[in-house]
């Protein structure tokens, strides 16, 4: 291949990270206090939640399916945990966290078994127990649930020196994550098993049970969003996540991520959550208004769709011209 | 006579192989003619060309006195020109009168008539003596009466000229056959013309009038069915050029009498029936058979990407029944799917990872894999079987098909498998790789246990196959041992044909 062409389909992959600096440069140029470190910080600080849905939302999508419940597991586990826990009087909180992630991992299981042994559709089963967690959320708690024990709410508001807790927890996630996709057996399956479910599942993959576990990772990791949100505003509230799950699903294909699944690095989709972060914070201190910021969002998940084609069809538009070129040259490799 | 349409001096050249070279064909109104050749030979690709799916690199097409470089389905319609493809292609939750009269409905504009079109089709179905319902759906049909459908349509309501049918008694039942031998017969006497490609010889010979043999993508000749018989014609489609036999050297001496693998009374109804067969361990056993025989139903079924109805899977001695191919690999049985794309490779992973999928639990610590020991096994791999890329890390769509096909056999014997069961590894590669893999395959392949083959061409088998089991409609028929074999029998065995005795078959 020639190096225009590997140079082109580097940039197509990486293209989360040439946005992040245009657009910090941007924003550097034009939104005042920008660049402070303080304003640094509290991006991340404010991406925490998100970038943990990113994150399972990206999972999901690179064995090939997709999850629209996880913004609203974000309320649910920690909704039913704290009601559980503290059903006795005084809360217990190692309680609370345990049963949080376990709510989460549940939901993710049955997410999971139906979509991969049921083989229902996954956009619209997950769509239903989105609708349906939520409605649970509401009627259990009507409003919000204030004055969380401490040990509860350390993860969203602790601080270790200048740096928040919940920033170094979901640091040290991605670092997980990207280890285990990159170096182990147990990650290598995702990616095979949305590049090709059939292929993959003749070369001994079992790929049900892959699938499965990709929903439990999501419904786990939005579980830990929901203990970072809470935590943050020391209250589970019934509207934490909400419309939250577009825009993780947006961030996750800026992130490298693709519809047709077999795409897709943890590295790539933090990129996409610190984009979504920043465009967050500058509308923020420019102070536009909130429905236009609304709207922002609207369009950005609008670009993420149709980038996820159009990244489709570029590659493979480049690819073709590389084969032309080959077989022109008459070199080829001598075979078809 | 009048000429229906004529074919002058096609060629048809796909990126770096030819797959037509100069072929030219006449053929006569109220014609049947057949068309017949080795799987590769270019059959599909002159009846594409004809139905104006494909156009030709050179060559001239003739119809109706117009002069066309290539033609496109829409003029082939409307030159009354049409093609009955192998898989039945119908609108499945409509209904048998809708398939039949879409997408013209009976000429309506605007408004349907659904009361003319169902008794329409209730007479054309009689003419024909065919006796489905014109209401039923056509999902509730079985694949043969779904392809019949077809066949009508094409004959009657859209009363072609030409009609092609590719293969289409393939997946007719005994019952249908017969009814689609009187619609050929019938529409001949009415002047049509009927292109028929089929791989039974018996079957032709007595269908058409002119047989035209294609043989790698040269027209070997023309000829009346009259001047013919079963052998004749199943000599020139051969060929007697590749009677030279087997290059790859002997390795029978490798064959030790240990069974390690063994199939009892396998049945899966509809595919398969009561197959028998034993494996021995450093033997390569070839399985022929035609589409459809059940060659690639009971490998799938083996390793349990299927399910069987009954019968037993003997593996080293002790019966299996694998739920899936994850629980076969662990015993070391592996299968190589015919269908490269779809099941075979994941095209936008890498070499590397493809080829060693199926062993990186033995890459791998603590279930972390080693790539140091991951690059050197999937290197080995690739200067072993002369894989050309650029680098490991290459993804698998940037490969040629016969690169790709390279790939596929080396994720198989990355693991030295037991048992491999090898469904058409020669599939769409060129000569020089295909060589390379049988080359692969018959050094490579018989240390770790016994390899089961199919492939699409006999002269494959021959060259590597210690014994070759002939399949024919689910049963094996027969079997010949390396010292008898003979291309040109064993593909008269394909087509039913026991060559020995019948109680002889292992």
């Amino acid at each position: 291949m020639r190096k225009r062409a590997r140079i082109e389909l580097m940039v197509l992959d990486n293209v989360v990270w040439l946005l992040l600096v245009l657009f910090y440069l941007f924003n550097a140029a034009f939104t005042p206090n920008f660049t402070k470190m303080q304003n640094m910080v509290n991006i991340l600080y404010q991406t925490t939640s998100i970038s943990l849905l990113v994150l399972g939302q990206g999972i999901v999508m690179m064995v090939g399916e997709l999850d629209l419940s996880i913004d609203s597991t974000l309320a649910f586990a920690p909704g039913v945990a704290v009601i559980v826990a503290a059903a006795g009087g005084e809360m217990n909180p190692a309680l609370a966290i345990a049963l949080t992630l376990l709510v989460g991992a549940g939901v993710g299981l049955l997410n999971g078994v139906f979509v991969a042994k049921v083989k229902a559709n996954s956009f619209l089963f997950t769509l239903s127990t989105e609708i349906a967690m939520r409605g649970l959320v509401l009627f259990l708690i009507p409003f919000s649930i204030a004055g969380l024990h401490p040990a509860f709410s350390y993860l969203g508001r602790g601080k270790l020196g200048m740096v928040p807790v919940a920033v170094i927890a979901v640091l040290v996630i991605y670092a997980i994550f990207e280890f285990v996709f990159r170096k182990t057996v147990f990650g290598r399956k995702f990616l095979l098993t949305g590049g090709n479910r059939q292929a993959a599942f003749i070369s001994g993959i079992d790929t049900d049970k892959v699938m499965i576990w990709s929903f439990v990772i999501a419904g786990v990791l939005a579980a830990v969003a929901g203990l970072v949100t809470a935590g943050r505003q020391n209250a589970v509230s019934n509207v934490m996540g909400k419309d939250m799950v577009m825009m993780a699903f947006a961030a996750a294909i800026l992130g490298g991520c693709s519809f047709n699944g077999g795409l897709g690095k943890p590295i790539g989709m933090l990129g996409g959550a610190l984009l979504l972060g920043m465009i967050d914070n500058s509308l923020n201190l420019l102070g536009v208004n909130v429905n236009l910021v609304s709207a922002t969002k609207g369009a950005l998940i609008f670009i993420a769709i149709v980038l996820d084609r159009v990244k489709t069809q570029l590659t493979a538009q480049i690819l073709y011209r590389e084969n032309v070129f080959k077989l022109k040259a008459g070199g080829g490799d001598g075979e078809t | 006579m009048e000429i229906a349409f004529e074919l002058r001096d096609i060629t048809k050249l796909f990126a770096g192989t030819v797959a037509l070279e100069h072929v030219s064909i006449s053929v006569n109104r109220g014609e049947v003619h057949g068309l017949i050749g080795k799987n590769g030979a270019g059959k599909s690709t002159l009846v594409n060309i004809l139905s104006g799916i494909i156009g030709p690199s050179m060559g001239e097409i003739h119809v109706n006195g117009h002069v066309f470089r290539h033609l496109t389905p829409h003029l082939a319609k409307k030159h009354k020109i049409s093609i009955i493809t192998q898989e039945p292609q119908t609108m499945n939750e409509c209904t048998v009168a809708e398939n039949l009269y879409m997408p013209m409905y009976g000429g309506a504009k605007g408004w349907i008539d659904w009361g003319k079109i169902e008794n329409d089709t209730r007479e054309t179905l009689e003419k024909a003596g065919f006796s489905i319902d014109p209401k039923q759906k056509a999902r509730d049909l079985t694949v043969s009466e779904k392809q019949l459908m077809l066949v009508i349509k094409a004959c009657y309501v859209e009363d072609a000229d030409v009609v092609i049918m590719d293969e289409v008694s393939a997946s007719l039942s005994k019952r249908d056959e017969h009814v689609l031998y009187d619609i050929i017969k019938e529409r001949a006497a009415a002047g049509k013309t009927i292109i028929f490609i089929s791989h039974h010889t018996a079957e032709l010979l007595k269908v058409c009038d002119r047989v035209s043999v294609l043989r790698n993508g040269r027209c070997v000749g023309c000829y009346r069915c009259d001047e013919l018989d079963m052998e004749k014609l199943a000599r020139l489609i051969v060929g007697t050029e590749s009677f030279s036999v087997s290059e790859a050297a002997d390795k029978r001496h490798m064959v030790s009498d240990e069974v390690i693998f063994r199939l009892d009374g396998y049945t899966r109804y509809g595919k398969f029936r009561d197959v028998t067969l034993e494996l021995h361990r450093g033997e390569i056993l070839g399985l022929a058979g035609l589409r459809g025989s059940g060659r690639t139903e009971i490998m799938k079924c083996v390793v349990g990407a299927d399910r069987p109805d009954g019968g037993k899977v003997m593996v080293g001695g002790s019966e299996k029944r694998y739920a899936s191919p994850s629980q076969s690999l662990s015993d070391g049985v592996l299968y190589l799917p015919e269908e490269r794309e779809r099941e075979g490779l994941i095209g936008i992973s890498s070499i590397k990872k493809n080829i060693t999928i199926s062993i990186m639990d033995m890459l791998s610590h603590w279930g972390i894999i080693k790539s140091k020991k991951e690059n050197q096994r999937a290197g080995e791999l690739i200067s072993l079987l002369r894989i050309k890329a650029f680098s490991p890390d290459q993804e698998i769509h940037q490969l040629s098909g016969g690169n790709k096909q390279k790939v596929l056999v080396g994720k198989i014997m990355a693991r030295t498998p037991v048992v491999s069961l090898l469904d058409e590894p020669t599939r769409g590669v060129d000569i020089q790789a295909k060589e390379s893999i049988l080359h692969s395959i018959n050094e490579g392949m018989r240390e770790g246990g016994g390899v089961l083959i199919t492939s699409p061409s006999v002269d494959d088998l021959i060259k590597i196959c210690d014994r070759i089991l002939v399949l024919f409609e689910g049963e094996i028929i027969d079997v010949f041992d390396r010292g008898e074999f003979s291309e040109q029998a064993i593909y008269q065995a394909m087509q039913g044909e026991r060559i020995h005795g019948a109680g002889e078959c292992a």
